[in-house]
């Protein structure tokens, strides 16, 4: 996959392979393979030391949700037809939220709150991040409510 | 190392300026500031041009257009930039550039047109400040960087909504007393908590304004700066802190550590501490940001922003009083600009020219504090009355 399809803004990256990770259902993380530091999101590039290779890892399991909000006032990309006007319009454009959540190693996940109302959102509540595949062929990540 | 004194202020009328180019906009700017020094543009020995975007001023090197409007060729200048703290950054090269030796007399200008651009175009090219790689794709605007960066700190310390409020009621207070300021109106509590929501938490109050604008502030060398001005204000200390490009990469969202590291290098060349400070002026592009402000420049412990200002603390006659000038919130935020019209506003702060009902009594050392994105820098002054 393109990874425009995931970035929308940059093509050329040497961790492409992030965004066929998302077409096949896995969220990568890089592991250096000089000093073993698992970055998310990846780096080809090892600024802990200095490495130039690295192995895709999977992230894998639940985080805590550290943050979240939800944008209203739109940049160009995400802008709804109806709400072109806003910030002046009344139109009830209803956005979904995005969070940041904390993994059990520490690593950090940005991802589209699915299925879950903002206002039922608490920092700290337990979200697992995984791959999502929009009907238009682009991939994203979202933070789904965690079994159990 | 030189003593650095700013000599000569000036500014443009802040605002949705649809009567002005960004050329025409510095010019007044460059104008107030030179009359103020009286110091004529032919002494002046270089040039340091703040303009944070090209995509908003249409071009590449945009400092061009200023250097030639105001006819300054075929003399040095250079464009700093560091998106909203490109202002400071030029403060900082106009002091690098005359405390090596270079130069003696200095004319640091920022400018900004914001307005012409629709907000949603506005809105993408400021949020891509920040990871525009990894975040950019969540929709992720420059308010919905400090939605979230507002959201931890309420869910850490307690911060309320109305806290965050009662920082854009007190920043159009005074506001409403600057001429310069593009919204010169007092709100209450009410109607910034009513607002509609930007980016949740933040309500459109919470947001500072998109604006057009200039500033220019004339630095000189000691061996110049008593010659031209009875009143130098000097730069006594100087602090650029970095921070991650991505803020999921932060280990703490309450607190910028490049504001931080800012204020720490900032304080210990001044030999001053928070307490010391008569006056200051922090970055509140959003009103949560003015809160982890106070507490990352040790105004407060930290997680007691909040109440800080709800107990009006920095007012004038408070503690420490903080963006009487009516901060990005009220006087306005064209990007390139906020840093040198901060410079602006201390100066005259300490010289006791500040406007009636906004002059902080007996201010002998303002703090200046300006941050780009969301804290991939964070650019902090010193300055004083006196120069040592
Ligand atoms: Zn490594």
């Amino acid at each position: 996959m393109e990874f425009r399809n995931f970035s929308l803004l940059v093509r050329d990256t040497k961790v492409h392979g992030f965004a066929d990770g998302l077409e096949r259902g896995e969220l990568l993380a890089s592991k250096c393979t000089s000093c073993g530091k698992v970055q998310y999101p990846p780096q080809s590039d090892c600024p802990h030391c200095f490495g130039t290779e690295f192995e895709w890892v999977p992230v894998h399991g639940v985080g805590k949700l550290v943050s979240f909000t939800s944008v209203f006032v739109t940049p160009d990309h995400f802008t709804p037809d109806l709400s072109r006007t806003a910030p002046f319009s009344a139109y009830g454009y209803q956005p979904a939220p995005v969070g940041i959540v904390e993994m059990e190693d520490g690593l950090r996940v940005m991802g589209w709150v699915l299925g879950l109302k903002a206002d039922s959102l608490r920092v700290g509540m337990r979200l697992a991040p995984r791959p999502e595949v929009l009907p238009d062929g682009r991939a994203t990540v979202v933070l789904v409510k965690a079994e159990g | 190392m030189g003593n650095v004194a700013v000599v000569g202020v000036g500014q443009s009328h802040f605002g949705i300026r649809s009567d002005a180019s960004l050329r025409e906009l510095a010019f007044e700017a460059v104008k107030a500031c030179l009359e103020d020094a009286h110091v004529p543009l032919a002494d002046v020995q270089s040039m340091v041009v703040s303009v944070a975007s090209d995509e908003l001023s249409c071009a590449l090197q945009p400092s061009a257009q200023v250097v030639d409007y105001i006819g300054f060729h075929p003399r040095p200048s250079f464009r700093v930039e560091g998106a909203c703290a490109s202002g400071s950054m030029a403060v900082r090269t106009g002091w690098m550039n005359i405390a090596s030796g270079l130069a003696d007399l200095v004319l640091v200008v920022g400018a900004e047109k914001m307005t012409e651009a629709p907000t949603a175009r506005a809105t993408e090219v400021l949020g891509r400040a920040g990871d525009f790689l990894w975040e950019y794709p969540f929709g992720m605007t420059f308010p919905g960087y400090y939605a979230l960066i507002a959201q931890a700190h309420m869910a850490k310390y307690g911060t309320t909504e109305a806290q965050l409020a009662a920082v854009a009621v007190k920043n159009h207070h005074y506001g409403a007393l600057n001429p310069y300021a593009h919204m010169r109106k007092e709100i209450t509590l009410e109607k910034a908590m009513n607002s509609f929501v930007v980016a949740a938490p933040l309500k459109l109050y919470d947001c500072c304004l998109i604006s057009d604008g200039a500033a220019a502030i004339l630095l000189a060398s000691e061996k110049l700066a008593k010659r031209i001005s009875k009143k130098p204000i000097w730069i006594r200390g100087l602090g650029l802190g970095t921070g991650s490009l991505s803020l999921a990469h932060r280990e703490d969202l309450t607190t910028l550590g490049a504001t931080v590291e800012a204020a720490r290098q900032a304080y210990e060349m001044a030999g001053v501490g928070p307490k010391d400070i008569d006056v200051a002026v922090v970055h509140d592009c959003f009103t949560i940001a003015e809160i982890v402000a106070y507490e990352d420049l040790g105004f407060c412990p930290k997680g007691e922003g909040g109440r800080l200002v709800e107990d009006r603390e920095t007012y004038i006659g408070g503690t420490i009083p903080v963006n009487v000038d009516g901060g990005l919130k009220s006087k306005g935020h064209p990007i390139g600009t906020t840093g040198v019209s901060m410079a602006v506003e201390i100066t005259k702060q300490l010289r006791g020219e500040a406007d009636e009902g906004r002059q902080v009594p007996k201010a002998e050392v303002g703090l200046s504090h300006n941050v780009g994105g969301n804290g991939q820098h964070a650019v902090v002054h010193v300055f004083s009355q006196d120069k040592e």
